[in-house]
C-alpha cells in the first residue's frame, strides 16, 4: 500500500517537473531489463526502480536476478537483459572483446574513511601467524573463479604488502568460501563489508586488513550493457544511467554520508529488503544491509585508472588476451571519468 | 533382338508352370559397420562451423572457430599443461570410478543373491540414486576435506548408484533354468554363482558400467569446481568463467575423447570376459 502511494506522489512530482525534464534524447516509456543481484551494491537500481525514478526517465524497467557476475554478463551478450552492475571480471572483458558488452559507468566503488570490502584469515591460519596481509605468501587464498574480484583483491594484497602471491583456490560460490573459511579449508579471503563484518564476529574468523588501504579507489562493479545498446541506442541507455544516478543520489546521502537522519535510513532499508536477504525477518536483516553500506559513484562516474590497473593486472595473469586496450570494453562519451 | 528383350524382362507372374523367383525377405534390420560414415559426419559439420566462423554467419559468441580450438589443444601440448591437467584429472576419475564400480558391483551382486539385503537396500538405493551429487559436494567439503578425498569420493557416490541398479538387475535377469539345471546336477550354492551367475550377469554389469563411467567423467567436472587448481574439469570451468571458448572447447574435446576411450575399452573388456557368447 505505501509502495502505491509513494510511487503517485512521486509520479505527481515527476509530472510536475516533466516539462523541465523531458529532454527529447530520453526514451518515452521504453521496456528495458536490468539485471541484479540480491547485492546492497545493486541498490541504486532497486531504489531508482522503487522510487519510480525510472518511469522519470521513461523507462518501464524489470529486474532480473542472478546468481553471479558472469551469468549476467553472457545474458547481456545474449540480449535478455538490457543493463547490469557488476564487477570487472576476465570473462566481462572477454566478452566485450567478442563485440558482445561495454562498460558504461561506474557503480561501487572503495572510498578511505568508509568500511569498505575486507581482508578474512581463518582462525586456524590467524593462529599460524596470518595476522596482516604481510603473512599471505602462498596461503590458501579462496576466490570464486580466476579473472573475479575476489582473485585480484588477493593478488593485490601479496603485491602491496611485497610477498609472494598466495594460492588461488577456487571454490565457485561465495558461501562455497565462507563454510571453506570457517573450517579452516582456506587460510583467507576478501569480502564485501556485510559479509565480513557478520564473518569477523564468529571465532572462526578474524580480520586482518581492508581492501581500501591496498588499492585505493578500488572501482568495484561497473554498470554496463551490450554494445548494440552503447552504440545504437543512445536514448535508451542515457534514460537507464538518469534513473540509475537518481537512485544512486538517494542511497549515498541516505546511507553512506547518513545526511538525511536515522528514519529515512530506516525507510531506505525497507526498499532494499525486498530485494537483499528478503527470506530474513527485518529486524535481523536490517543491520546487515546498513553495514553493507559502501559509497555508489556519483552520476555512475567511472575511475577509469582503477579498471586500467585492472585490466592491467588481468593481463599480467594471462587471463586475457594482451591485445586489449580499455577502449575494447569501455565507452566513455556517457559518464565523467574519474583518472587518478 | 525380340528374344533378348524377353530374357532382359522379368518372367511373367502368372507363368503356371514355371519356377517362380523368390526373393528372400528376411533381410534388412542388420546393423553394418560403415567405417567411412564417422568420420564423414564429424568432417561435415566441422567444415560447417568452420566455413560458418570464417564468412562471419555463425559469430565469435556463438562458436569458436574449430581451427582455433584445435590450435589451442596444439599449444596446450606443446606448452606440457596438457598432462599437467590430466594426470590428475585421470587419476580421480580411476580412484573415485574404480572405488564406485567395485563397491557398486558388490553391493548389486548382494542385493541380488539375499532377499534381506534387497530389502533392505533397495529403498536405500532408490533414494540416493535421485539425489543430484553436486548439490552435495559443499558437504563433501566438510566431510572430507577440500583435497583430493572429496573429489574422489563425490565421483565414487556417483558411479556407485547407477552400478548397483544395473548390477542387481543383471544378476535377476540371469537365466532361472540354468541355475535349475545347476542345481539338479548338484552345484553348491558358491559353485552356482561362482560359474553360472556372475559370468551370466556380466553382459548387464558392462553394459551398467558404460553408463556409470560417462557419470563419472560428467562428475569430473562438478569435483573439480572445488579447490582445483588443475584438472580438465578446472581447465574448462576457467574457461567457462572467462567466457574463453577457444580452450572451452579444447577441454569438451578432451572430455569427449575420454568417454570415447572409456566405452572403446570396455568394449575389450567385453569382448574379452564375453567370449563365451557367440
Amino acid at each position: 500500500m505505501t509502495k502505491f502511494n509513494r510511487r503517485q506522489t512521486l509520479g505527481l512530482m515527476g509530472a510536475a517537473a516533466a516539462t523541465s525534464l523531458a529532454a527529447p534524447a530520453l526514451a518515452q516509456n521504453r521496456k528495458a531489463v536490468v539485471g541484479a543481484m540480491s547485492l546492497t551494491s545493486h541498490s541504486g537500481s532497486f531504489i531508482a526502480l522503487q522510487r519510480g525514478y525510472f518511469e522519470q526517465a521513461g523507462l518501464d524497467v524489470e529486474l532480473k536476478f542472478f546468481e553471479a557476475a558472469q551469468p549476467m554478463a553472457v545474458a547481456i551478450a545474449s540480449g535478455d537483459v538490457d543493463f547490469g552492475v557488476t564487477a570487472i571480471t576476465g570473462g566481462l572483458i572477454n566478452l566485450a572483446q567478442k563485440g558482445a558488452v561495454t562498460v558504461i559507468g561506474g557503480a561501487l566503488s572503495e572510498e578511505p574513511g568508509i568500511d569498505g570490502q575486507m581482508y578474512l584469515a581463518s582462525d586456524k591460519a590467524f593462529q599460524d601467524g596470518l595476522t596482516s596481509i604481510e603473512g599471505l605468501a602462498g596461503r590458501r587464498f579462496g576466490v570464486t573463479t580466476a579473472g573475479s574480484s575476489f582473485h585480484y583483491m588477493g593478488a593485490k594484497a601479496a603485491m602491496h604488502a611485497g610477498v609472494d602471491a598466495p594460492e588461488f583456490v577456487p571454490l565457485q560460490k561465495v558461501g562455497a568460501i565462507v563454510g571453506a573459511l570457517k573450517s579452516g579449508q582456506v587460510d583467507a579471503w576478501a569480502i564485501v563489508p556485510h559479509i565480513a563484518k557478520a564473518l569477523a564476529g564468529s571465532p572462526e574468523v578474524h580480520a586482518i586488513g581492508m581492501v581500501a588501504d591496498v588499492v585505493p579507489n578500488y572501482q568495484v562493479t561497473t554498470v554496463f550493457t551490450s554494445q548494440k545498446n552503447a552504440g545504437n541506442e543512445r536514448g535508451l541507455t542515457e534514460s537507464f544511467l538518469k534513473g540509475f544516478g537518481m537512485g544512486v543520489s538517494d542511497y549515498n546521502a541516505t546511507m553512506v554520508d547518513k545526511t538525511n537522519g536515522d528514519e529515512a535510513i530506516q525507510e531506505m532499508v525497507k526498499i532494499i529488503h525486498q530485494y537483499v536477504y528478503s527470506d530474513r525477518e527485518f529486524e535481523k536483516a536490517a543491520p546487515s544491509i546498513i553495514n553493507g553500506s559502501m559509497r555508489l559513484n556519483e552520476g555512475a562516474a567511472l575511475n577509469t585508472a582503477s579498471v586500467a590497473d585492472q585490466l592491467a593486472w588481468m593481463q599480467s595473469e594471462g587471463l586475457i588476451s594482451n591485445d586489449i586496450t580499455l577502449d575494447t570494453f569501455v565507452d566513455t562519451s556517457y559518464v565523467e571519468t574519474i583518472d587518478a | 533382338m525380340s528374344d533378348a528383350t524377353l530374357h532382359s524382362a522379368p518372367p511373367p507372374a502368372a507363368a503356371p508352370n514355371e519356377a517362380m523367383e523368390i526373393r528372400f525377405r528376411g533381410g534388412g534390420f542388420v546393423a553394418k559397420p560403415h567405417r567411412w560414415m564417422a568420420p564423414i559426419v564429424f568432417v561435415v559439420l566441422i567444415a560447417f562451423i568452420e566455413i560458418g566462423t570464417r564468412s562471419g554467419f555463425i559469430s565469435s559468441l556463438t562458436l569458436p572457430r574449430p581451427s582455433d580450438v584445435l590450435a589451442t589443444l596444439v599449444q596446450l601440448y606443446k606448452s606440457g599443461q596438457l598432462f599437467e591437467h590430466l594426470v590428475p584429472s585421470l587419476t580421480r576419475l580411476a580412484v573415485g570410478a574404480s572405488l564406485g564400480a567395485i563397491v557398486g558391483i558388490s553391493v548389486g551382486v548382494m542385493i541380488g543373491l539375499f532377499s534381506y539385503v534387497r530389502a533392505g537396500l533397495v529403498p536405500l538405493v532408490a533414494a540416493i540414486f535421485p539425489i543430484p551429487k553436486i548439490a552435495l559436494l559443499p558437504l563433501f567439503v566438510i566431510w572430507f576435506g577440500i583435497d583430493e578425498s572429496s573429489k574422489y569420493a563425490l565421483i565414487a557416490f556417483g558411479t556407485f548408484t547407477p552400478t548397483v541398479v544395473a548390477t542387481y538387475g543383471a544378476v535377476d535377469n540371469v537365466d532361472r533354468s540354468l541355475i535349475r539345471m545347476g542345481q539338479s546336477f548338484g552345484l553348491s550354492w558358491f559353485s552356482i554363482v561362482r560359474k553360472i551367475v556372475l559370468p551370466g550377469a556380466m553382459p548387464g554389469i558392462l553394459s551398467g558400467l558404460r553408463i556409470s563411467l560417462a557419470i563419472a567423467i560428467i562428475l569430473l567436472v562438478a569435483a573439480e569446481m572445488l579447490g582445483a587448481q588443475h584438472g580438465i574439469g578446472a581447465y574448462i570451468l576457467e574457461a567457462g568463467s572467462l567466457y574463453d571458448l577457444e580452450r572451452l572447447f579444447a577441454g569438451v574435446v578432451i572430455l569427449s575423447l575420454l568417454g570415447v576411450i572409456t566405452s572403446g575399452a570396455i568394449g575389450l573388456i567385453e569382448r574379452r570376459v564375453l567370449g563365451w557368447r557367440t
